[in-house]
């Protein structure tokens, strides 16, 4: 045993290497554990320190988009019930459209006259296929009835915010590095799915087809927006969302009390009791490198 | 000491023979020597296509090839209790003392080693590679690996960054865990009688073309190599997906007569590939031991690799020269191996790596270690539950339900089926003469596989 070695130590016995070659070392076993044993050890090398308003500020982009996407059923509920007609929606669309641009060229600085054309043929193709194709969204689910479709519906949003990437947009920014991921497109396929199911229940043809490029405005371009803004400002990311979580909870509460309790809850939770956890349980963060860690590659690989 | 004892030993892996790796490698060569030393081994395996059923191998290597399908990378399908008769009649039959599991992700492995342990035989671990602790397949494997390491005797790495790695993993006491490295059968990987003369200088890659074995930060170093010494060819040999970037590297950099792409290349042939060259690349990112190194410097090729795993541990740092995993430093790496390599005597090092490197002596190592695994006392059911218990809050208990369950099927098993009605097999010992031929039939019966 190396203990006993290890007691009596002689001046000629050679010292013990960590290496692997040259058979078993003279004067010590095989498990042997010399004083270099783990010394390679690192312990939480890459442990961001985070503090609580930091984090509660990074969760504001959540409520956010919670809130959008609250904006989005309650515009669906009052058209439902019919409280929406359909100039109202083209006019809301419209002004939608506008705005967001305007927030675009305000933010982005990329003002040019051929680019703007090229978008302008883009949303024209687009409003004129979604205005083809809207008869066919009006009698998709006929067959199904309304109580299955809601459900799916609700389903499918609860997916969509589930699975939807809040740190970035799925329609590529001009200039984002990063590439939308796998989930991002499911989230917004699912999205886009849960407005045909919506639109699907509406009386007419030119409701069906307000109420789809509204939502699709909505879902495709408001997490464009919102990081533009973000990117710009973040004071008036701030403020942008913060109006826009009033806004949304004085809606609420007009159409449905426990609704609105359920979205204060629900901010609440995500602006203040999510970031609390999430520094609690920092403490108990725990990681482990060392030279059996896969090497990173220090350079991109482009395929 | 008095006569040394005979040991009996049972080895278990999903990977074997037709498969070829550095497991499979390493349990070929090991058993051989076992065998030599006189004890008596077994290898179990799940069947390889229409290779169920009993096998002989060279030296009268008894193979099981257990009639279970892999499902996944040569893996068998976990179902826990699922080979408890087989193993059962395994051991009775053959009257096995001792059972040696083998790499961490044989599923067949972890379940034969939780039987035996069951039946109270004693067993050894072997663990062939590195994991690390962050993403979410290590963090389940690793929870397996504590599961069959909990009640372990003894357990064997192949390296010391490989011991840290299983100790932190598993929690085991270092001084359970044992270092035998690898070996390499010298005689089978000889250097040329003269080496490639000229002007030229040819550098050999021979890997599997995956990310892992870094063969984008080959595409990287290659072409820059190429650029700064006008003189260096480079043969790459193997096969695999990342296989399409180094040809488009190839071509965009128009080096088609400077670059050579072998594709897969069998085991039998991998000598002949590195006596062609002079300088050896590894680029792995990451690795336990790396027998593709010993290889190509018994074949007396200087060898230029990443600094990862236990790869800094294999060979003496003057028949290495080793970078970080970075293009630029492996790019500098390849410089200072081409200034050195007039110094490098082919022959020379492969007489070193003789000393350095010997299957026997592993074997002589493994042995010392099934001697003390015998040594451990043996242990009731409730003290090997205590330490299941002690994996973890959930994990534990559910460890302890999957151990109480699979005694209590074991012993259903010896009521169904006693021992006594269980026939065993007689042994038959061979003579011991061909002694270097055995490990050259295993090479020659191999052309047609081939796994780097």
């Amino acid at each position: 045993m190396d203990n006993d070695n290890a007691e009596h130590p002689s001046p000629t016995r050679p010292k013990w290497r960590k290496v692997a070659y040259g058979g078993m070392q003279p004067g010590f076993d095989d498990n042997h554990t010399g004083e270099s044993f783990l010394e390679d050890m690192v312990m939480n090398a890459n442990v961001v320190k985070r503090d609580m308003l930091k984090v509660m500020q990074d969760s504001v982009s959540i409520s956010e988009y919670l809130c959008i996407v609250a904006l989005v059923g309650l515009v669906w509920t009052y058209t439902l019930r019919s409280n929406l007609n359909e100039t109202s929606l083209l006019y809301l669309d419209v002004s939608l459209l506008g705005s967001g641009f305007l927030v675009l060229l305000l933010t982005e600085e990329m003002l040019s006259l051929n680019l703007l054309l090229h978008y302008f043929l883009n949303i024209s193709f687009f409003t004129t296929g979604l205005f083809v194709l809207a008869p066919i969204y009006q009698t998709l689910t006929r067959s199904i009835s309304s109580d299955s479709i809601s459900a799916v519906t609700v389903s499918l949003l609860v997916l969509h915010l589930f699975l939807h990437d809040y740190a970035g947009s799925t329609v590529r920014a001009p200039g984002a590095l990063k590439n939308p991921t796998l989930t991002s497109f499911i989230s917004l396929n699912a999205s886009i799915v849960a407005s045909v199911f919506m639109a699907s229940r509406l009386p007419s043809r030119l409701h069906v087809f307000a109420i789809m490029l509204f939502s699709l405005q909505v879902f495709l371009f408001a997490p464009l927006v919102t990081y533009c803004i973000k990117k710009y400002s973040f004071r008036l990311h701030l403020c942008f969302s913060f109006s826009l979580m009033a806004v949304t909870l004085a809606f609420v509460y007009t159409l449905h009390g426990l609704l609105f309790v359920l979205l204060l809850g629900l901010l609440v939770f995500v602006t203040v009791v999510c970031p609390y956890c999430l520094i609690r349980l920092q403490e108990y963060k725990f990681e482990i490198n060392g030279p059996w860690d896969e090497a990173k590659l220090c350079f991109d690989i482009t395929d | 000491m008095g006569e040394p004892k005979r040991h009996r030993v049972l080895m278990v892996s999903d990977f074997f023979y037709p498969n070829f790796g550095g497991v499979e490698n390493h349990i070929y060569y090991l058993s051989q020597c076992l065998l030599k030393l006189g004890h008596k081994v077994v290898v179990m395996t799940h069947a390889y296509g229409n290779r169920s059923g009993v096998r002989y191998m060279t030296g009268g290597l008894k193979v099981y090839y257990v009639p279970w399908k892999p499902f996944l990378m040569q893996n068998t399908l976990p179902t826990f209790y699922g080979t408890l008769p087989i193993i059962r009649t395994i051991l009775i039959r053959e009257k096995i003392s001792l059972v040696h599991g083998h790499q961490a992700f044989s599923t067949l492995c972890h379940e034969a080693l939780m039987h035996a342990r069951t039946m109270g035989y004693k067993v050894v671990f072997t663990d062939h590679s590195l994991y690390g602790f962050a993403d979410v397949g290590s963090i389940h494997m690793n929870k397996v690996l504590q599961f069959t390491l909990a009640d372990v005797s003894q357990a064997i790495c192949v390296s010391h960054t490989s011991k840290e790695n299983t100790v932190l993993r598993s929690g085991l006491p270092p001084e359970k865990v044992f270092v035998i490295p690898n070996a390499v059968d010298t005689a089978m990987f000889k250097p040329a009688t003269e080496r490639p003369s000229g002007n030229e200088i040819v550098i050999v890659v021979i890997s599997r073309l995956v990310y892992r074995k870094g063969a984008d930060l080959l595409v990287e170093v290659i072409p820059e190599v190429c650029r700064i010494y006008p003189n260096v060819r480079f043969i790459v040999g193997g096969d695999g997906p990342k296989r399409v970037r180094l040809e488009e590297m190839r071509e965009k950099h128009s080096l088609q007569d400077r670059v050579e792409m072998l594709g897969a290349v069998p085991h039998a042939r991998v000598r002949s590939v590195l006596i062609s060259g002079h300088i050896f690349l590894n680029s792995s990112l990451t690795e336990a031991f790396c027998i593709a190194i010993l290889e190509a410097a018994s074949c007396g090729l200087l060898t230029v690799s990443t600094r990862v795993g236990g790869v800094p541990e294999v060979l003496p740092d003057d028949m290495i020269v080793l970078a970080e995993p970075d293009p630029s430093d492996m790019v500098q790496a390849i410089k200072k191996a081409i200034s050195i390599l007039p110094k490098i005597d082919p022959q020379a090092m492969h007489n070193r790596m003789k000393k350095l490197y010997n299957w026997h002596d592993v074997a002589k190592r493994t042995e010392i270690v099934y001697d003390r695994a015998l040594k451990c006392s043996n242990q009731s059911l409730l003290e090997r539950l205590s330490r299941y218990l002690s994996c973890g809050a959930w994990a534990g208990k559910l460890f302890c339900l999957v151990m109480i369950i699979g005694f209590l099927l074991w012993r259903l098993l010896q009521l169904w089926q006693p021992a006594e009605d269980i026939e065993v097999v007689p042994d038959i010992l061979l003579p011991h003469d061909e002694d270097r031929e055995i490990l050259h039939d295993f090479k020659s019966s191999n052309e047609e596989h081939s796994l780097r």
